[in-house]
């Protein structure tokens, strides 16, 4: 099974047209790899599919344009897995 | 059918919020000045028009699922196919299903169909906010009016949240 990571980046790949060799965990989605808001949407809707998740981007927005976080925390893509890993583990039932 | 004022369509035939689907109808006029020139001596409706009409149609779906607090916006444009002819006078049917609720958008699929055969269809996304300004939610909402919108199809609760994820 291939990390999140990898999942991510295929999408990202797939969904923007940009090599995959360029996308690292260190990448900053808008900064870096220069991806929109709009491009993002794709890029969401197939995160939300693939993990079964709903990636709650109003409210990063909202923590942004507050100024409570920074655009890193959550589109520095090793960041963005983590959040993803968080929402997919918060929805799996505890053993 | 009022293309002056971008009113494309005329009636709810059926809301489905379980389901998250919607039906429609709207009525294309026999004549308008926009069949002058689209085409001279052979008139047929733009494929652009029938694109809005399918957005508006989901439009009122994403109106009902979010229960008038939120405006759908255009955003994308999918898989747009346009399969033969509209013509004036035509009666168009409209399905439009739910694909996927995101965190401020949502994607639909919407098919346009005459006398049972399917015209075109497209897969469109749009933003889903907060109404802007109340005069743009009051003029909604007499417009429902107009097209015959079923307020008791929605729920007290909202099918579409704005964050939480969808078990």
């Amino acid at each position: 099974m291939s990390s999140t990571f990898d999942q991510v980046a295929t999408i990202i790949a797939e969904t923007c047209d940009i090599p995959r060799d360029t996308i690292t965990p260190e990448s900053h989605a808008i900064d870096d790899l220069g991806i929109d808001s709009l491009d993002f949407l794709d890029i969401a809707f197939a995160i939300d599919k693939a993990f079964g998740i709903k990636l709650p981007l109003e409210k990063w927005t909202q923590e942004v344009n507050d100024g409570k976080a920074t655009t890193e925390q959550y589109f520095v893509l090793k960041n963005l897995c983590a959040r993803i890993d968080e929402l997919v583990a918060a929805k799996t039932p505890s053993a | 059918m009022h293309l002056e004022y971008f009113k494309l369509i005329d009636r709810i035939v059926e809301l489905d919020i379980g389901e998250r689907r919607i039906t429609v109808e709207a009525q294309v006029p026999r004549t308008n000045t926009i069949f002058e020139g689209h085409f001279p001596g052979y008139p047929i409706m733009p494929g652009v028009l029938l694109i809005e009409a399918m957005a508006q149609s989901s439009g009122w779906l994403l109106i009902a699922l979010t229960k008038f607090e939120r405006m759908p916006f255009l955003a994308a444009v999918k898989e747009a196919k346009m399969r033969s002819f509209v013509n004036p006078g035509d009666l168009l049917k409209i399905d439009v299903s739910l694909v996927h609720e995101g965190s401020g958008y949502a994607i639909t699929q919407a098919k346009v169909r005459v006398n049972n055969e399917l015209r075109c269809n497209a897969t469109i996304t749009f933003g889903v906010i907060p109404f802007p300004n109340p005069d743009l939610r009051g003029h909604m909402e007499a417009e429902a009016k107009r097209v015959g919108f079923p307020h008791e199809a929605i729920p007290t609760t909202s099918p579409i949240s704005t964050d939480e994820p969808r078990q």
